[in-house]
């Protein structure tokens, strides 16, 4: 039997052809539009029996019901993110509600860089965006993918030039109110030897509808560049959650990557580095802490195309009430690609006998001088911890914080960031239920 | 006749849904004393140490638990620690990520009413002097739960929690395995710094070397799960010359 192909009636050529001419769109990009709305309608949804998708809750990830969000209903800043703007001294913030961008705020001592939504750089920096958009990834690589690829309305674009090094983060602050589908696509790119740190945040309050956040982020390292990107998902429990995030590495360059899943009922993070020149170097880290059946879902690729390059990944969750989880993971090293390091872990541990988490990791290797290592492990919580902290008079609630915390904390004591680590560690415990700690300071 | 802390009446138990180890063990120790249980390996005297502190693997098939005699036999780990019992581990778990200085908050508050928790300036002074007492460096209680601790470490930590929570009844579960001689006063020095008319403890060790430091008011010897003999401190030097079997062909078992 064919896989059925549930599209929303809003998802047409139309649909495209609105962007394009509402926004006065050149060429290439109506054309790339175009192409992908034809490959998106042409390929099923994903099915278990893809390795990529096997044992993905995929009705959690339907379009059922939903159709492209337009416009947002408020433009109005919540409390949430303001707190959130403050409390991560960057000096550049974009919030954006839906494809609206509702507030921006610009302190950048550095001279060339460009931080700016994605919309407003189709015409502002149209070169650049056409030498880098659609650059990581084929937008031709599956249905979500391509569906981001032909209907994204806006997002952000981070430029840095050449030895540009940008002292405190950038932050992309978003948010939703209203129902539907959602494409938001991030594209930065960090020229030979500069340095930046972007945060990445998606949160919501609360509402009755349900919201389909299909993001894709693209992120382009010259020569020598370093980035800190940080991609905290913490939306409202109304939301599904897909982030695509696909760097390709230049020779030397290093990227810091953490992915946290706190919030959404269903969130998967794909998370893909291609290392394309020697030296580079990809640090993955990765957090989640489900609850309430949340289902977290987690893809990753450490692609070593050249020799002497270094990837590291680790991804740590923990499960209550019912959740689950999955974590599938492939470290591919082409041929030629000598003198890889390459690692790959991923734990689990299950806070009760309802959650379960499945923990797929993979090697393919063409080379035969490299190093590589992957591992995982899925367990309860050790009952000698637990009866060592409970026989100090801990609560079994508190016992079971302090477990969480310290199960996470080898992903924690990675993040060089410590405003991200604080408020990482606030939103675990606020969830925990610590007393005192709220999500909200 | 002195108020009993801590009575352990004609205790059977079991490893859960396994093999029995205790097989009815009797013994009290009086509010203010510190009583020392010796015995060969496997006669259960850690097995013993664990149960009292309500540990889950263990099953209590018949006898009681009695701490200031209220039974504590239906209490949770938790419950029975906040009652002052308190068990210093043979083999103390490692906890990343919770320093040493957080955990005993969190412990001390367990002790307290919300909205009621420790101030910040009384507990550092807890803290500090009980790490004066140990000889220890302030930087400690900084450093993750025993992790990267060696074991003279994790045991002398024990000993400060110890000291910081104040407990009414301490059993020390071989609290003086892998010491040298110097970690060996400097654990010691700390139970003595505890002990007082309100405190009693059930010191569970292997050799008599520990009570040269520790002067036990009684010792209790056990073997094969029971309690076979107790009697005055010079007990335990008379079992090191002689040797469990002497006190086996005594008793006559």
């Amino acid at each position: 039997m064919a896989d059925v192909i549930d599209n929303p009636k809003t998802i047409t050529s139309d649909a495209v052809e609105a962007i394009v001419s509402q926004h006065d769109e050149p060429q290439w990009l109506a054309d790339a539009r175009r192409a992908a709305l034809q490959h998106y309608l042409a390929t099923p949804l994903p099915s278990n029996r893809d390795e990529r998708w096997r044992y993905t809750e995929l009705g959690r990830f339907s379009f059922d019901g939903l159709e492209l969000l337009e416009e947002p209903a408020s433009r109005q800043v919540s409390e949430r993110i303001e707190m959130r703007i403050t409390d991560s001294d960057a000096e550049g913030v974009l919030v954006l509600n839906g494809p609206e961008v509702i507030y921006r705020d610009h302190h950048i001592r550095e001279e060339g860089v460009i931080f700016t939504d994605l919309r407003s750089a189709v015409h502002q920096h149209e070169e650049l965006l056409r030498a880098h958009l659609y650059s990581a990834i084929d937008v031709r690589s599956g249905k979500y993918t391509a569906l981001n690829a032909a209907l994204w309305k806006n997002g952000t674009f981070v430029y840095v030039p050449k030895d540009i090094e940008v002292a405190l983060p950038l932050g992309a602050f978003t948010t939703a109110d209203v129902g539907g589908i959602t494409n938001r696509r991030t594209l930065i790119v960090v020229e030979a030897n500069a340095k930046v740190t972007f945060l990445d945040e998606t949160t919501s309050d609360p509402f009755d509808e349900r919201l389909f956040s299909n993001a894709a982020t693209e992120i382009v390292l010259k020569e020598g560049a370093k980035l800190r990107y940080v991609s905290l998902q913490n939306w409202g429990r109304n939301v599904a959650h897909i982030n695509r995030l696909r760097a390709h590495l230049g020779r030397d360059s290093r990227l810091e990557s953490l992915t946290v899943s706190l919030g959404a009922d269903a969130a998967r993070a794909e998370v893909e580095s291609r290392l394309e020149g020697p030296g580079a170097e990809s640090e993955m880290l990765g957090l989640y802490f489900a609850d309430k059946g949340q289902h977290y879902n987690q893809y990753t690729l450490q692609h070593h195309a050249a020799d002497h390059a270094f990837s590291d990944l680790l991804f740590k969750g923990a499960l209550r009430d019912g959740s689950t989880a999955v974590y599938s993971g492939v470290i591919v090293v082409d041929e030629g690609a000598q003198k890889t390091d390459a690692y790959q872990t991923n734990r689990n541990l299950l806070l009760d006998t309802e959650s379960e988490a499945v923990s797929i990791p993979q090697l393919e290797i063409g080379a035969n001088d490299v190093r590589c290592s992957h591992g995982s492990t899925t367990s309860p919580v050790p009952e000698d911890q637990r009866f060592y902290l409970m026989s100090r008079g801990l609560k079994p609630e508190v016992a079971e914080h302090v477990l969480v915390t310290g199960f996470l904390y080898e992903v924690m004591s990675r993040v060089t960031l410590p405003k991200v680590a604080e408020y990482v560690e606030r939103l675990v415990q606020a969830k925990l239920g610590v007393p005192g700690v709220k999500e909200k300071l | 006749m002195a108020e009993v802390s801590l009575e352990i009446r004609n205790l059977h138990a079991r490893i859960a849904e396994g093999d029995t180890i205790l097989n009815g063990v009797d013994l009290s120790v009086p509010k203010g004393e510190v009583h020392a249980l010796m015995g060969p390996n496997g006669s259960g005297k850690s097995t013993l140490a664990k149960i009292i502190a309500g540990d889950p693997s263990y099953e209590v098939t018949a006898g009681d638990i009695l701490v200031d005699g209220q039974s504590v036999l239906e209490l949770e780990p938790d419950e029975r620690a906040r009652t002052g019992l308190y068990l210093a581990f043979q083999y103390p778990v490692e906890v990343p990520g919770v320093s040493i200085a957080n955990f005993l908050r969190l412990a001390l508050n367990a002790r307290r009413d919300e909205g009621d928790e420790i101030g910040v300036m009384e507990f550092y002074q807890k803290l500090q002097k009980a790490i004066a007492i140990l000889g220890w460096d302030e930087s400690i209680i900084e450093r993750n739960l025993h992790e990267g601790f060696s074991g003279g470490e994790k045991k002398r930590s024990e000993i400060l929690q110890l000291l910081v929570l104040e407990p009414k009844v301490a059993i020390l579960d071989e609290t003086d395995s892998g010491l040298d001689v110097d970690a060996l006063k400097t654990v010691s020095q700390g139970v003595n710094a505890a002990r007082g008319p309100e405190f009693s403890s059930l010191v569970i060790t292997h050799y008599q070397r520990l009570l040269n430091y520790i002067v036990p008011d009684v010792v209790h010897v056990m073997v094969d799960g029971r309690v076979i003999r107790s009697g005055p401190k010079e007990l335990a030097v008379d079992l090191d010359s002689k040797g469990y079997d002497w006190i086996r062909e005594q008793v006559g078992v």
